[in-house]
């Protein structure tokens, strides 16, 4: 079939690799000729500017917000502190979790470095974006527990700062309260040892930084009814990651110490 | 995201080149603004919420490194962004060509883009002078250039799903891309 085309094949090439309907191959040599030469370069960039109008009617697609967190990770941005690699056992170190215990300003901050080492990868990792925090603090303003979201696996880890008495039957339950609402049972945490739970997309929604977290007494088995039954013993606002990314680097250098010092 | 109005557009540009200064704010700011767009680029070519949000992070990461050679007046931000993201896209769909192409359920698939009129009321003026030189096509012809260029589809794809000889799904889109060329350079 004729075609009327009256230009060089080049300036086609340069046009069907905007549009996008090259091989692999053919591809890769338009992409190293862009590099190289200016004539490819400003051809395409011709193209571009013809062609790309079309994406005007693409629908928008709001991304879920641990891209953001990911890509703020992998680059490194804000320079947030880089995390040891993965040593065996640590989430089982109960010396670890005894030596945070002592310092519940940081514990919240610990976990960011704890909470994310099974998903580390060979090489040292960043820890910032994608984690919330909050201390849950006793009316006396004791730290009762300190808990640590993380957004991307949807789990909390629950850690308790100062063990708190309990009357025989009964146990604390953990609430989520956003804003002007009705508590969200989160689950029945450990008052002697660090607890994880599951956060379901519900809770995961509500988390942000108008939302807080409460502990209530309840019978062992959580509260009969849906909503705090018992009186309510620590309460805590939740922050978001940035203030987290500060405490990271304090608690890795003092983990650092730490690992220095049993190992010595 | 709107960068309909020349205003938006100069705030992306300039976003963009503080972005290639190293600007964290202006990089978040960047990303709060386009990535919406750039995610429906993505989505829509690879049909694939985990590939997309993947090409997605490797857009932006190439954005934060290679910012510094942005060149306004060769291209408005927010089509380099997407040059990039859909460059990304056609790069991962090459990747496994050949599952797509075994894959009967995609033949037939010509997804209609066809702008609402709402959307073509906010379309930028650009869209709306490409719209017009495209309704200048043949329907069949005006239809695989739209399909290529939201899809990402090769000549030998668009052939199969189109059901006509590579020759002439080769010879229906070169001649558009002249026609489209000439009647917008105008």
């Amino acid at each position: 079939m004729n075609t009327p085309i009256d230009d060089g094949n080049n300036n086609l090439r340069y046009a069907e690799y905007v549009l996008g309907v090259l091989d692999a191959d053919t591809r890769a040599a338009v992409a190293h000729e862009i590099e190289t030469t200016d004539e490819a370069a400003t051809a395409v960039a011709l193209w571009q500017r013809r062609l790309m109008p079309l994406a005007d009617q693409i629908t928008e697609v709001a991304p879920a917000p641990y891209v953001w967190a990911r890509i703020h990770d992998a680059l490194q941005l804000d320079a947030p502190a880089r995390v040891q690699p993965s040593r065996k056992g640590l989430w089982e170190n109960l010396q670890l979790w005894h030596w945070l215990g002592i310092g519940a300003s940081v514990v919240a901050a610990a976990l960011l470095v704890v909470v994310s080492l099974p998903h580390l990868a060979p090489s040292p990792a960043v820890v910032s974006a994608g984690y919330m925090a909050s201390t849950i603090q006793q009316d006396n303003g004791v730290t009762g527990w300190t808990a640590t979201m993380d957004l991307q696996h949807a789990r909390m880890v629950v850690v308790p700062a100062t063990p708190v008495a309990f009357a025989q039957g009964h146990a604390p339950e953990l609430w989520l309260i956003p804003a002007g609402q009705k508590p969200i049972a989160v689950g029945m945490i450990a008052r002697d040892k660090p607890t994880t739970l599951t956060l379901d997309p519900t809770l995961l929604a509500q988390l942000g930084p108008t939302a807080a977290l409460a502990v209530s007494v309840e019978p062992l088995g959580g509260s009969p009814t849906g909503q705090p039954t018992g009186a309510v013993i620590a309460k805590g606002a939740i922050s978001g990651a940035p203030d987290a990314g500060d405490h990271t680097s304090k608690v890795a250098s003092l983990y650092d110490r730490h690992a220095g010092h049993t190992s010595a | 995201m709107s960068v309909a109005s020349p205003a938006d557009r100069d705030e992306l540009n300039s976003l963009l080149i503080q972005t290639g200064r190293n600007d964290q704010k202006a990089f978040a700011e960047l990303y709060k603004r386009t990535s919406s767009k750039l995610f429906g680029v993505c989505l829509r070519m690879l049909h694939d919420r985990g590939e997309a949000e993947e090409v997605l992070q490797e857009t932006y990461s190439t954005v934060w490194r290679r910012a510094s050679t942005f060149n306004p007046a060769k291209a408005s931000a927010i089509t380099w962004l997407i040059t990039l993201s859909r460059n990304k896209a056609i790069d991962r769909l090459r990747q496994h060509r050949e599952e797509q192409l075994g894959d009967p359920s995609r033949l037939n698939e010509i997804v209609d883009e066809q702008p609402t009129p709402a959307a073509d009321a906010e379309a930028s003026q650009e869209y709306r002078r490409l719209q017009l030189c495209l309704d200048e096509l043949e329907p069949q012809q005006r239809d695989s250039v739209r399909e290529a260029f939201f899809t990402g589809a090769t000549y030998n794809e668009l052939a199969t799903r189109c059901m006509v000889p590579l020759g002439t799904m080769k010879s229906w889109i070169r001649r558009s891309l002249m026609q489209l060329r000439t009647c917008l350079d105008q």
